[in-house]
């Protein structure tokens, strides 16, 4: 089961922002967009969700993707904004809630709970949303996108989604952890994951596959360890990268790869 | 005209709509001799009733109603055009008499439902008008007798008062500019058809205002152009002397020879521009204060 | 009047969270419903001539007759006016919340959207104008020349709007802000001409008007009113969770599966169609549809699905209970009912807002 993108061009203001993208994404596995500022990465996970206008092809298992009505689109496939916005003081549960899809909630009441559990939110359900920091703010939509695609595969054996722009952006190292490892959890359990992502080591961590986008292009797609090569990042930011090279000098750095499990102190 | 066969007041009413609205509601209008609980809906109505001597029978006023002052002791069903309808009816009546343009048509409505008769008196502002004002008035109460009466009398003063005032002013009528408000420096004037137009005609000036029909804002430069010697407004309490002095502090006004003559009118509101039992002695005393402010600035 | 004296409800402190507010809005809907009862009844036994609804109805059910001007004002002054103000102070209460709901602004009002100043224009035309209409639709329409000019002119103005800021079927809330700004000044510019050309009575029949009243209250109003008003009050339920995912924005809404383009055709029209209405029979009564959702959201949350029910109960309460104060106050004249409004809610709603700088910083 695949989401296809074939030929997507994305125009704004008369400037090309995508030009002929393609892009494939599996269930069963976590799908990485990676790329330089203005490359175009946010765009094609907006061009993804039906967010821009655009040309080309987007298939999910074959089906037009502009076809599917929205309510069954809902069912399938969650969103997470880079930024959310929320006007009015609604409480962090109440945010979550707004996740549940109609009809089902008798039977979910405990689902938004469990969801901030899983974002490590316990606790946070009867606060003010905008009273949270950033990073809780980010978790809180996380938590309330879960809940609305929360078993990854549906009934009848179909893959869910999520969509995720730039989810660790302003998450401190533990919390990128936690919720990457949720993200690959979600993908391990049968269900589709496309994220875009700024951090190169978090996206060789748990992707399967990435899209290096330049340019309004995609460069090349496949497993990290194919995709990203000192030449193709070099050309790509547009500086001198080196992959598993230490620092000269002896430098401190630190490596989520090093990291142990979220939750563990390891002390 | 209350006795008039059915057929006769068809021709009547026939001639009234050709006639006019005024001549019509006159042609009209209902005898009510045994009403005893009666509304009385604008200020010259009431000072009519009154001058007929049947404030007796009047039990709530309007807001507009405020002479004689005995009248203010009355119950007020709030201002002409914007009656509550059960603040009437809460007054039991059993007639209502109101001046041209009361209401709202709710109102009225509710009122014809409750099966309480109502008799509109129609408004002008000449000495014909007064004189219709007062029949109405009396034929709707059942005293026709005392208003022929009262019409003899306030048109011999009228006339009296209005050829004295001619007499004083004589082919040089004096221009005077009737000030509504001056709220905010923006001078509210009377044009044509208007009270203050018919009051001053009457009192033997000329309205300096004749551009346009009504109560309109006037612009700097044709009130510089009416020039008028004298300037009216409606009595307010307060300190008078000030209100002048900022009066023709109007950058507009300074030009004027009123302004240089320091030549101001005030009288009070419904005394002025009501155009009932006590519209001579408004003519008179504006005739006075007219003569007296030419003669001042001579 | 605060409502946490009459509901035995704190407000939310500010600072730790109100916690689940789900059950306290149930409290809040029951406790308004009862209140809408009390205040109707109040209302019926209230007014200047002293008439008795209590006395009347036994009286009915003896089987005596009741005197002329007592049936009048039972049965055509008050009960009519008493369904006008719940009709109207339902309407415009839950009309400002989905208005708000849809620009996620607190402060939008169904003004937003054109009716008002729409509304106001054809009021003004109607009284200024009115002696031109053709003789035969004048009789037709007599005294409801006005009302039908208001909720033309509001509903004219909002399609305007709307055909403006809607490009390829995608309606720009912020186009149809700011063109709104733009049409309010135009009507404003051209309610300025007739003002000017008005004689003296109209000008005081246009104060009055834009005061608000319930005083020409008849059934033939209550019945004109009662399908574009009962429209939205039908249709907000199902819009309440389409307007709880649009505070998280039109994508994310769009992303939980809410049509959102159709959201916005129905919240509008049937804003235009209950705020018309609601001018077109009472005037310009302002503040119900800002402070009424404002007070339950700080009681009860922007859930909207106890918001609308519970802001059209209190809405109907507040008009209700202010049209008791404006007719009895300087009985037997009354108090344009705009001014109770503002004279009373104005300082209530500055306390709540001062009262809840906390939450409202949010």
């Amino acid at each position: 089961m695949t989401l296809i993108a074939r030929d997507l061009t994305v125009e704004a203001g008369g400037r090309p922002i995508l030009r002929g993208l393609d892009f494939t994404a599996r269930s069963g596995a976590l799908t990485a967009i990676v790329g330089p500022n203005g490359s175009g990465k946010s765009t094609t996970l907006k061009a993804l969700t039906g967010d821009v206008a655009h040309r080309g092809r987007i298939t999910l298992d074959g089906r037009e993707l502009a076809a599917i009505p929205p309510t069954e689109l809902a069912a399938r496939r969650a969103v997470l904004p880079q930024a959310a916005s929320l006007s009015f003081p609604f409480t962090v549960l109440e945010v979550v809630r707004l996740g549940l899809i109609d009809g089902l909630e008798a039977a979910q009441r405990h689902l938004p709970h469990d969801a901030l559990a899983r974002v490590g939110l316990a606790g946070f359900e009867g606060r003010y949303y905008q009273h949270l920091s950033g990073g809780e703010q980010q978790r809180v939509h996380l938590a309330r996108v879960l809940v609305q695609v929360w078993t990854p595969v549906t009934p009848e054996g179909r893959a869910r989604w999520l969509f995720l722009d730039e989810p660790v952006a302003s998450l401190d190292i533990g919390h990128q952890i936690e919720v990457m490892t949720l993200a690959r959890d979600y993908a391990d359990a049968g269900g589709g994951v496309v994220a875009v992502m700024h951090d190169l080591n978090l996206t060789a961590m748990f992707a399967d596959s990435v899209a290096l986008i330049t340019d309004g292009r995609c460069d090349a797609q496949g497993p990290p360890a194919r995709v990203l090569t000192d030449d193709r990042l070099s050309r790509a930011y547009g500086c001198r990268l080196r992959l598993n090279t230490p620092p000269a000098g002896g430098a401190v750095y630190l490596l989520p790869q090093a990291a142990g499990g979220p939750g563990e102190a390891g002390l | 005209m209350p006795l008039a066969s059915p057929l006769a007041r068809i021709h009547l009413a026939l001639a009234g709509a050709l006639l006019g609205i005024a001549f019509a509601a006159a042609a009209h209008a209902q005898s009510y001799p045994e009403a005893r609980r009666i509304v009385s809906v604008g200020g010259s109505v009431t000072e009519i009733i009154a001058a007929l001597g049947a404030l007796d029978r009047v039990v709530a006023r309007d807001t507009t109603s405020s002479y004689p002052p005995r009248v203010e002791e009355l119950p007020d069903v709030g201002y002409m055009r914007a009656l509550s309808p059960e603040g009437v009816l809460s007054t039991r009546p059993d007639l209502v008499i109101a001046e041209e343009g009361s209401g709202p048509p709710e109102t009225l409505e509710v009122l014809r439902a409750a099966s309480v008769p109502f008799v509109e008196v129609p408004e002008g502002f000449d000495t014909e008008a007064v004189a219709d004002k007062v029949r109405i008035v009396a034929a709707t109460l059942g005293l026709d007798e005392a208003g022929e009466a009262l019409v003899r009398d306030i048109d011999d003063r009228l006339t009296a008062a209005r050829d004295s005032a001619r007499a004083a002013t004589g082919d040089t009528p004096p221009r005077v500019l009737f000030i509504l408000s001056i709220q905010g420096g923006r001078i509210l004037a009377a044009g044509r058809d208007t009270a203050a137009a018919g009051i001053i005609d009457l009192a033997g000036g000329q309205n300096a205002v004749t551009a346009f029909a009504g109560y309109k804002p006037l612009t700097d430069e044709a009130l510089a152009a009416a020039a008028p010697q004298v300037i009216l407004m409606m009595d307010r309490s307060g300190d008078h002397a000030a209100d002048d002095d900022a009066l023709f502090a109007h950058p507009a006004l300074t030009t004027t020879p009123a302004a240089r003559t320091g030549s101001v009118v005030r009288m009070d509101g419904l005394l002025l521009l009501g155009f009932g039992p006590r519209t001579p002695d408004a003519v008179e005393r504006l005739s006075e204060a007219l003569a007296q402010t030419v003669a001042d600035a001579e | 009047m605060s409502l946490s004296v009459i509901l035995p409800l704190p407000l939310p402190a500010a600072r730790t969270g109100p916690g689940d507010r789900e059950v306290r809005a149930r409290v809040v809907m029951i406790t308004l419903a009862a209140l809408l009862a009390l205040t109707a009844v109040a209302s019926l036994s209230t007014g200047a001539s002293g008439a008795s609804f209590g006395a009347a109805l036994s009286a009915l059910a003896r089987g005596d007759a009741l005197d002329a001007t007592e049936r009048v004002i039972l049965f055509d002054i008050r009960l009519p006016r008493l369904a006008l103000g719940m009709l109207v102070g339902a309407g415009l209460a839950v009309s400002g919340a989905v208005m708000q709901g849809l620009f996620r602004n607190p402060l939008a009002d169904p003004g937003l959207v054109g009716v008002g100043a729409g509304a106001g224009l054809g009021a003004i035309a109607a009284i200024v104008l009115g002696g031109l209409l053709p003789a035969g639709l004048a009789v037709y329409l007599g005294h409801y020349v006005v009302p039908v000019a208001a909720f033309l002119g509001g509903w004219a103005t909002t399609l305007l709007l709307y055909r403006v800021s809607t490009r390829g079927g995608r309606t720009s809330v912020a186009v149809m802000l700011l063109a709104g700004i733009a049409m309010g000044a135009l009507a404003g510019a051209v309610s300025g001409m007739l003002v000017y050309i008005a004689d003296d009575s109209q000008l005081r029949d246009l104060t009055f008007w834009g005061l608000g009243s319930l005083a020409g209250a008849t059934w033939t109003k209550v019945l004109a009113a009662t399908p574009l008003i009962g429209a939205a009050l039908v249709l907000a339920p199902a819009m309440a969770r389409g307007l709880n995912r649009l505070a998280l924005g039109e994508a994310s809404a769009a992303h939980l599966g809410v049509p959102v383009q159709r959201l916005k055709n129905t919240a509008i029209l049937t804003v235009a169609g209950a705020t018309g209405a609601a001018v077109a029979v009472s005037g310009g009564i302002g503040f119900v549809g800002i402070v009424v959702p404002h007070l339950l959201r700080l009681l009860t949350g922007p859930d909207h699905r106890y918001l609308l029910p519970n802001a059209a109960l209190l809405g109907a309460s507040l008009l209700v209970a202010a049209d008791m104060v404006s007719r009895s106050i300087i009985a037997p004249a009354e108090l344009p009912i705009g001014i109770v409004t503002a004279t009373l809610g104005g300082p209530f709603f500055l306390w709540i807002l001062l009262r809840n700088r906390g939450v409202l910083d949010l």
